[in-house]
């Protein structure tokens, strides 16, 4: 614009790119890039390093069918776990709700002689049970997520307990149910499919339908989703919902392949899950909880896990392992999130 | 002259590419009132967080007391006696006022416990110097957004601030409250404090000001000494043009006709807000006046669907309704542009499509008996409605945090016109809206009234209430007090009928 009609001279002076306002803006740059692509990095340099340091067991087919494998009921247990972080929430209760699953999908088959496709059906039902449950502490009765997850988690393990009075039910569990996972389709394990199709539904449900972008609006500003005309506390309900059916699943997957029900069987997933969602969320995006991050963050646990037991690492050194994730995902998330919004 | 106290030289800034201020050269001398001026996005807030140390400029330099200074924090403005008062003050709610006042202070300490009586001391003078009347030791969240403005002022005092920032202070104030924050900044002004002041109304800062600088697309494209200019012609530095002026309705007032109102509010009483009751006709403008605190925004809420009614009832096409949630209320044509647009309105990390497609989305499906949506269309709809309203963004995909204020307003809008709709109540519809993204607003008000909406405006502007509204209906202390349609919807009637309640009030007690 021309017509600029200054006090002083000077004012039209040739920008200076070579100023520390550049250094700061590269850095910021460096810092979002890092909280970007910094997972995938992560990822690919354990791949390298693994595959350099054991170049027979690490980088085989079998070997990634193996992780992908393992990956997979921490994905579906992380995957419903992200419904609940998008629409800004919690949900402890996860690992005891996937614990309780398998007792109940064991006992429904073995004690009650019910047919494994109805015990299967009846237990994800109570799984979204519980999910409605715990929906319904945070919207209706205003209760803390934290808090009543954590509650309603307790009183899960509980139950878990009491029906199996501390043992494990192993006794009967018949072959078809063990082949839930343990067979394989087109050459690849069960679980991985399941993990496919599961993760494939999240993914459209949360980008490609109403119900999706309702919840991340819910998520995103739970005021302005309210005023928007949203019914902001059925939707959290339905994200808890979806959260306790794919725990649910977990716990009936595990018990599958443990073929047996044992309370608290489930209970490590808790962890696990949300590194991986919180690594997700620091994954492609700024600090957004999205399904893709999500699969990528199980992925890179899993390696990393897989990586230290091809090495022979005792077992504390995966606790160092699994702890620091964690903390480092949660860091990288926030990290991510303050750079995007600056 | 004397040195400034703060001098900018050829200070630039960029984001993402975007130039938001282009070779800015500002002085500000001690006791000067200094006014800045311009659209929103014109560059003047950036000029102020980069003296806030809140933004690093990309080249430039900055003198306090003739000395370059670099701000990379908050902190390192705050040691040279630079303060900023934002719009959204920063207030520990749950704290005093004195509290308030010493955050961030190191307190006087015997053994290492506080020592609040001496702490307090520098308080208690900022707020003498202020003149408060309300006690220092309540809580924040107990006292009035002027009040509040008191505080982070007061905040600045006893951090000796040389130069005090303040980012549109009357937004939200009463005339009342207004007056009195003009006192209180001419008395900073004489005690030899210099003050930035940034608002767009214009009439204060003419009135306020010594100096008013004018931003245009990131330049200071004009200072302004006291007197040199009047508000006709600041207008037309802020928009480099002539304003053209909005063309009244040749149809307006003479509406009254004897149809169905569209709808009728009957005496909703809840907290504040005692009897209330309107009509509102088909294709109408209808504005809702009075003082901040007079109960529109309550009244608002409760016709749609946010707080519900005690008593009372409205009728919708000559039907009763109640509504138990919002969502009620919108699948019944009610929609509302809320006033806190950031925090109310938008899901800012979101883009400007996902913002205007959230509230109605079975259009956008495959099929419509699945949930399925056609990604596709609910861009085309997000575009065709962008263009519609002249939302001014590269992409509909960007974040609605990139616009504009007057910009992200328009998505507000757009996304009730995805609905089919029968009442749109916009409350503070201009607020942090610049001049021009005004006038264009207010065309598409007009618009949607033309088209058989029935809209309800809420402006603490009276001046636009004016000119957009057909009839005017006033609020003062929780009442309706009045309604002004014709020749008589004035100025000067609207702000009679504000200040009406309290007149009343005060003869039934005499």
């Amino acid at each position: 614009m021309s017509s600029t009609e200054v006090a002083h001279p000077g004012a039209q002076a040739p920008p200076d790119h070579g100023s520390d306002g550049s250094a700061g803006r590269r850095w910021r740059r460096f810092l979002q890039l890092l909280s970007r692509y910094g997972t995938l990095t992560g990822l690919l340099i354990m791949v390298v390093v693994f595959s350099i340091a054991a170049p027979d067991s690490f980088p085989t087919t079998t070997n990634v069918v193996n992780i992908l494998n393992q990956s997979a009921l921490t994905a579906l247990i992380a995957g419903g776990l992200t419904m609940a972080l998008v629409v800004g929430e919690f949900d402890l209760s996860i690992g005891y709700a996937a614990s309780l699953a398998g007792v109940l999908v064991t006992g429904l088959i073995v004690r009650q002689g019910l047919p494994i496709w109805l015990a299967v059906l009846v237990v994800l039902g109570i799984g979204a049970l519980i999910g409605a449950v715990n929906g319904a502490l945070v919207t209706k009765a205003r209760v803390n997520a934290v808090i009543a997850t954590l509650g309603v988690g307790t009183i899960l393990i509980g139950l878990g307990f009491g029906y199996t009075s501390g043992a494990p039910i192993t006794a009967g569990v018949p072959d078809g149910f063990l082949k839930l996972s343990l067979g394989e389709f087109l050459g690849l394990p069960n679980p991985i499919w399941i993990m496919a199709a599961v993760l494939a539904l999240l993914w459209v449900v949360l980008n490609r339908t109403d119900l999706g972008q309702r919840i991340q609006a819910v998520g995103g500003n739970i005021e302005a989703a309210r005023l928007a005309g949203i019914p902001v506390d059925r939707v959290k309900i339905i994200a808890f919902v979806i959260t306790g059916v794919c725990a649910a699943l977990t716990g009936v997957l595990l018990a599958s392949l443990l073929g047996s029900g044992t309370a608290s069987a489930a209970d490590s997933y808790l962890l696990d899950a949300f590194a991986a969602v919180f690594l997700g969320s620091a994954t492609l995006r700024d600090g957004e909880f999205h399904i893709l991050g999500t699969l990528i963050g199980v992925i890179i646990i899993n390696t990393g896990f897989n990586g230290l037991s091809i090495f022979g690492a005792e077992t504390f050194y995966q606790f160092l392992f699994k702890g620091g994730i964690l903390v480092l995902a949660v860091a990288l998330s926030t990290v991510a999130r303050r750079y995007s919004r600056a | 002259m004397s040195t400034p106290l703060v001098r900018v030289r050829a200070l630039s800034k960029s984001f993402a590419g975007a130039r938001a201020l282009t070779g800015v050269d500002l002085d500000l001398h001690a006791g000067e009132v200094h006014g800045l001026v311009g659209a929103n996005g014109a560059g003047k807030s950036t000029l102020i967080r980069c003296l806030a140390g809140l933004v690093t400029p990309d080249s430039g330099v900055i003198e306090v007391d003739g000395r370059p200074v670099t701000l990379t924090t908050p902190k390192d403005a705050g040691d040279l006696g630079l303060a900023f008062i934002h719009q959204e003050l920063n207030v520990v709610p749950h704290f005093d006022a004195t509290a308030n006042m010493l955050l961030g202070r190191r307190k006087p300490s015997r053994f290492g416990i506080v020592d609040w009586g001496r702490a307090r001391r520098p308080a208690i003078e900022a707020g003498r110097r202020l003149g408060v009347t309300f006690p220092l030791d309540r809580r924040v969240d107990e006292l009035s957004v002027a009040q509040r403005w008191m505080v982070s002022i007061g905040r600045a005092l006893v951090a000796n601030a040389r130069v005090i920032a303040m980012d549109e202070p009357t937004a939200s104030l009463s005339a009342t409250e207004s007056e009195r924050l003009f006192e209180v900044v001419r008395d900073l002004a004489a005690s030899g404090v210099a003050v930035l002041y940034v608002s767009h109304r214009l009439d204060e800062v003419l009135d306020l000001c010594d100096t008013v600088s004018v931003f245009r697309d990131g330049h200071l494209t004009r200072r302004v000494t006291r007197g040199e200019l009047g508000k006709p012609g600041l207008i037309r530095e802020i928009i480099g043009r002539d304003l053209t002026p909005v063309e009244p309705e040749v149809a307006r007032a003479g509406t009254a006709n004897r149809e169905t109102p569209l709808l009728e509010v009957r005496c909703l009483t809840r907290g504040l807000v005692q009897d209330a009751s309107f009509e509102l006709r088909r294709g109408e403008v209808l504005g809702l006046g009075g003082l901040v605190g007079a109960g529109r925004t309550e009244l608002a809420r409760m016709i749609c669907g946010v707080d519900r009614p005690l008593a009372g009832s409205m009728l919708l096409g000559g039907e009763k309704v109640t509504f138990a949630s919002v969502t009620a209320a919108v699948r019944h044509g009610i929609g509302l542009v809320p006033e806190e647009r950031r925090s109310q309105g938008l899901i800012l990390h979101r883009s400007v499509a996902f913002n205007i497609n959230i509230a109605d989305q079975r259009p956008l499906r495959r099929v419509p008996w699945l949930p399925l949506l056609h990604v596709g269309r609910a861009r085309a709809r997000a575009v065709e409605l962008s263009e519609r309203l002249g939302i001014k963004t590269t992409n509909v995909d960007e974040p609605v945090s990139s616009l504009s204020g007057g910009n992200q307003q328009k998505v507000l809008i757009a996304r009730w016109l995805t609905r089919e709709r029968k009442v749109l109540v916009l409350d503070e519809l201009s607020r942090g809206v610049d001049i021009g993204a005004r006038a264009e607003i207010h065309a598409i008000i007009r618009e949607l009234a033309r088209a058989g909406t029935g809209v309800i405006a809420i402006s603490s502007d009276v001046e636009e209430l004016v000119a957009l509204c057909d009839r005017v209906v006033v609020m003062a202390e929780g009442r309706v007090t009045g309604e002004l349609a014709g020749a008589e919807l004035t100025e000067e009637g609207i702000v009679a009928l504000s200040y009406a309640q309290a007149e009343l009030d005060r003869e039934v007690s005499a």
